[in-house]
């Protein structure tokens, strides 16, 4: 694979993890992003404000575990660990905000489109990570 | 290479080895069953640089003290043991699954998924049910991928006997969380962020004793292991989204 020369996989989960915690400041509904939904639903006590935050904790977490893999490919279980943990937050919020938010999804704003192609590529770099052979 | 360090290694492999009449060495009868076992396994051995610089690490030394070793790689005299621990399991899940009000999926609980305003006790039997039901399901997936990708046939038995262990973790969470309802915490929204936290947490360790378990029974390398629980873990999440859109 001549693409492979040139590219290192391994920066799939590095910008996944970007493009995650990015989606969080990005427009997402009514031109509101993640962040100022949180803030608001906060400010009226609505109980599961905390959900909003979830994407940009994945992106944290998938960030330190496409570090570790960039750092050294001995750990790529550890990475794989990590990102299983990253990767919770954001189905839970998928799962929780989804479903409610399905009426306005067709109408969803640029950060929607950034944290699903950035849970996207963290997919497939695990994927990756499991299937490099060890040198 | 000096005749010395020669005679080091030679003495160092001198149970595998042995000098015949013409002065030539030869594999002993315990060397060639070293070599042929090397052979026969070498796609599932993992190679021990890898596997003590990489289990060293606080991440996996923590789940490795975490993962009840001896009910899953067990011999046969500790078959009835594991099996009535593995039926226990089964059993404190199903009936906290049931008192929880949680539709299982894999090692996802839905709780959106109830499509029942009240929880009675009928449902709460059928919702039992669904976990037994569960686990012989996330099963057979799990035997069925080994087998479909890996081409793994061996342990069926074993590894269903001890398969019940993956859900030893959701059962505390199951637990937990019903004391979290029982005292009325669940209602404040911190102690729901950190009951979204624990089921994550729970699931990650759910999701390490799968990979270790298909590592043992089913003789695969931890890597594809790990593929195996990655795909069926998504491929329920999929499922459940699907079911609750």
């Amino acid at each position: 694979m001549t693409i492979k020369k040139y590219l290192d996989f391994r920066l799939l989960g590095l910008t996944g993890s970007m493009m995650l915690i990015i989606s969080e400041f990005l427009p997402w509904f009514s031109g509101l992003s993640l962040l100022n939904i949180y803030i608001l639903t906060t400010s009226v006590a609505i109980e599961d404000s905390f959900l909003y935050l979830f994407p940009l904790i994945c992106g944290i977490i998938c960030l330190v575990g496409a570090i570790v893999i960039i750092y050294n490919m001995v750990y790529k279980i550890n990475s794989v660990i990590i990102n299983f943990i990253g990767l919770g937050f954001f189905l839970i919020f998928v799962v929780e905000i989804i479903p409610r938010d399905l009426l306005y999804i067709p109408n969803a704003g640029i950060g929607f489109y950034f944290s699903i192609i950035g849970s996207i590529l963290i997919f497939f770099d695990i994927l990756n990570i499991l299937l490099i052979k060890q040198e | 290479m000096s005749t010395g360090t020669i005679y080091h290694h030679l003495d160092t492999l001198s149970s595998l080895i042995e000098q015949q009449d013409n002065k030539k060495y030869y594999l002993s009868e315990l060397g060639l069953l070293a070599y042929t076992s090397l052979i026969d396994n070498k796609d599932n051995i993992i190679t021990p640089e890898f596997s003590k610089k990489e289990f060293n690490s606080p991440i996996l030394k923590g789940l490795m003290f975490l993962t009840p070793k001896t009910y899953i790689n067990y011999g046969n005299k500790r078959t009835y043991s594991v099996m009535i621990f593995t039926i226990l399991i089964a059993l404190i899940g199903s009936i906290f699954c049931g008192l929880n009000g949680l539709f299982p999926l894999f090692l996802f609980f839905g709780e959106s998924l109830m499509i029942f305003t009240t929880v009675d006790a009928n449902i709460q039997f059928l919702l039992a049910l669904f976990f037994i039901g569960n686990i012989l399901l996330y099963f057979l997936i799990n035997e069925g991928l080994s087998r479909i990708i890996y081409r793994k046939k061996e342990n069926t038995l074993k590894f269903l006997a001890s398969f019940a262990i993956i859900f030893f973790p959701l059962d505390i969470y199951l637990v937990l969380r019903f004391i979290l309802i029982s005292t009325g915490s669940l209602d404040f929204s911190y102690i729901r962020v950190l009951d979204n936290i624990l089921m994550i947490l729970f699931q990650v360790w759910s999701l390490w004793l799968l990979t270790y378990n298909l590592c043992i029974n089913k003789k695969l390398k931890i890597e594809n292991s790990l593929i195996i629980s990655l795909l069926v873990h998504y491929g329920g999440f999929s499922i459940i989204l699907l079911i609750s859109i």
